[in-house]
């Protein structure tokens, strides 16, 4: 076993994250009528859990590595990360404006093209496809609301 | 005989034709999305969750069992037929059930898998008829002190006892706590870890933890370090019917697994992973072909699917009777049931008596339909298995996002759910479990509230947890689960040295 970079900074981001939580429970109030104890109790067990759990995952990380590790992946590859990513951000900005449709053939073409896929031509076609038919579904079956966007004018007033 | 009578007015639920047309619904949709590689029960569930969003509750939660039932199947058709290195649950089928297909015998191996699910989950269901009237009889004993207690007791055992590593496992378990602390203190209305922000006054979706972790954390693994790698499907060829030689070796095998994976299911013990294994341990003991077993050997197949259907069920008895999920799973369907108002426990068996036993009778229906439904249909199933990566996992992603949106029509979930997929993707990574995450999100306000309850009744005296019997037992297993491990480790070393 070896020292690793990456276990060193999660284990810290844990501590840091006990660290944050205890100094927002710091500020919850005490009272709590007959329980004596008030909303802030849990907050602090808890914050006092994650602080010492990141102490234990340090020290393990400084002293020859986390126990009992599965098998390692290795070779991370940017490319396909960054295009699953982009896909989710590009929907994020474009659901609530230009609709679930367009968000949802972006989203989708993305993800694929992440995946290796060479063929936009087909992707765009199911994309298209499965957000309607999901867009539609939802709507006009389930009666849940989703945003129609750009489209709204083809869609004779379903949705948002 | 009480039981019986409740069962009865359960089927006329269960059989009403919308209900049955839900179940219906349930059992295909959960096996074509269980279907799918690298889609298990738990992300099944999570991401059907919003369809069911209109639907008055005892036609969704059917449709729940169904999907729940659905999800389980469509998972082993996946291990038999694809060498993944899938669900925990189904790894000890691939062994054989994989094999077993390569050599040309997928036929048998899916209908092996298919009754023996059916034996064990009918089993495994008038076991839980039986079981479940006594449980809530000895429920109703419990005050907020044996709850709290119970519930600490399902946390370690969870986090802390399965899995490679303690601290992991309580370090993911910490996390979902936390994320169950965002949002509005049910007691005292005081808004904690919100920041503001108005989506996390409702606090943190289990629908939105589940799908980021499971769905999103996957597809950016899945994506960084396999995306080329290639996958074999496997032909089904020939029959699908067993041999009479199949027959008699996959009987013992559904029986004894059944004995198995039940009781387990009940135990917090993290649903089906141990008592597949020990199914498949057993039966590679008690073959009279033990040199079959890794050339593929229909008893490690029929044994071990049995065993994770009937663990499916036991499931079910802590999270009917008492609340209390066990598994990733049963967190997210009690999550359903509380999107209804609805908190699972010994008063629903009173309050909602038609809707729970429904739900139990729905269970010996759902049962029937996935044998009736599945072998025929396995060239549907076989068509979904060849969806090639990049499609699968964009529209996967198109349906996960439409849960997270549909909460309250806002970006913020969306983002919330990059967060949650960040973190799946970083744990599925370094070997950190993610179902402790889960389970923590909706048991820890659960368990918030009863001590906090327990406290109130006793004017803030914390001898309570240790003075009432019931819970100072299930206080000192739980603390006997941590150290006695500990000690023996190191007085081993100890001596060693």
């Amino acid at each position: 076993m070896h020292r690793s970079g990456a276990e060193i900074a999660l284990s810290l981001g844990v501590l840091a994250l006990g660290v944050g939580v205890a100094a927002v429970t710091a500020t919850l109030p005490s009272e709590g009528g007959y329980a004596r104890i008030g909303p802030n109790f849990i907050p602090a067990v808890v914050a006092a859990g994650i602080i010492l759990l990141g102490l234990w995952l340090s020290f393990e990380a400084f002293t020859g590595g986390w126990r009992k590790r599965d098998e390692q992946s290795e070779g991370f590859e940017p490319s396909p990360f960054l295009w699953v990513t982009g896909g989710l951000f590009a929907h994020m900005v474009l659901i609530g404006w230009a609709g679930f449709i367009i968000a949802g053939t972006v989203l989708f073409l993305c993800v694929a093209r992440g995946f290796g896929s060479r063929r936009p031509a087909r992707d765009l076609l199911i994309a298209l496809g499965l957000s309607v038919g999901i867009f539609l579904f939802f709507v006009k079956l389930l009666n849940v609301s989703l945003p129609a966007g750009w489209l709204a004018p083809l869609l004779g007033g379903a949705g948002i | 005989m009480e039981a019986f009578n409740a069962l009865l007015a359960g089927f006329g639920v269960a059989l009403q034709p919308m209900n049955l047309l839900w179940g219906l619904i349930g059992v295909t949709l959960g096996t074509f999305v269980g279907v799918l590689p690298g889609v298990g029960p738990a992300l099944t569930v999570a991401m059907l969750l919003p369809l069911t969003v209109k639907l008055e509750p005892t036609g969704a939660l059917i449709m729940f069992a169904g999907i729940y039932y659905g999800a389980m199947f469509g998972g082993s058709t996946t291990t038999i037929l694809l060498n993944t290195p899938g669900e925990s649950a189904s790894i000890a089928t691939a062994l054989e059930g994989n094999r077993m297909a390569k050599a040309g015998r997928a036929g048998p191996a899916l209908a092996t898998s298919a009754i023996g699910s059916f034996v064990a989950g009918t089993i495994a269901t008038i076991l839980l008829t039986l079981l479940a009237p006594l449980v809530v009889d000895l429920a109703l004993k419990f005050g907020p002190a044996e709850y709290f207690a119970l519930m600490v007791f399902a946390f370690i055992t969870v986090a802390a006892v399965l899995g490679n590593s303690t601290v992991r496992g309580l370090t993911s378990l910490f996390l979902g706590l936390f994320f169950g602390l965002i949002g509005i203190d049910s007691q005292t209305g005081q808004p904690r870890f919100s920041f503001g922000v108005p989506e996390l006054l409702d606090g943190v979706d289990v629908v939105v933890l589940a799908v980021g972790l499971f769905a999103v954390g996957e597809a950016l693994y899945v994506a960084a370090y396999h995306s080329r790698l290639a996958e074999t499907i496997e032909k089904v060829r020939g029959s699908l019917l067993m041999s009479a030689s199949d027959w008699k070796r996959s009987w013992p095998a559904w029986l004894r697994a059944t004995a198995i994976g039940f009781p387990f299911g009940t135990i917090p013990a993290g649903g089906s992973e141990i008592p597949t294994f020990l199914s498949y341990a057993t039966e590679k003991k008690l073959s009279k072909h033990p040199h079959e077993f890794g050339k593929g050997a229909i008893e490690g197949v029929a044994g071990p699917e049995a065993a994770n259907n009937a663990a499916a069920t036991g499931v079910l008895v802590p999270l009917l009777t008492l609340g209390i999920p066990t598994s990733a799973t049963a967190a997210i369907l009690l999550g359903a049931f509380q999107n209804y108002g609805l908190q699972p426990g010994p008063l629903l068996f009173e309050s909602q008596k038609d809707l729970v036993w429904g739900l139990i009778a729905s269970l010996y229906v759902g049962n029937i339909i996935l044998l009736i439904l599945n072998l025929p249909l396995i060239g549907i199933w076989v068509k979904v298995l060849e969806i090639p990566k990049d499609l699968l996992y964009a529209g996967i992603l198109v349906f996960a996002t439409l849960g997270a949106y549909s909460l309250h029509q806002s970006w913020v979930d969306l983002l919330t759910l990059y967060v949650f997929g960040l973190l799946g993707f970083a744990m599925r990574r370094w070997d950190i479990p993610v179902g402790p995450a889960v389970i923590g999100l909706i048991l820890g306000p659960l368990a918030e509230t009863q001590f906090r309850r327990a406290l109130s009744i006793s004017q803030g005296d914390a001898s309570v947890f240790f003075t009432q019997p019931i819970s100072a037992t299930f206080l000192a297993i739980t603390a006997a689960l941590i150290i006695v491990p500990f000690v023996v480790r190191h007085w081993g070393r100890l001596r060693r040295g």
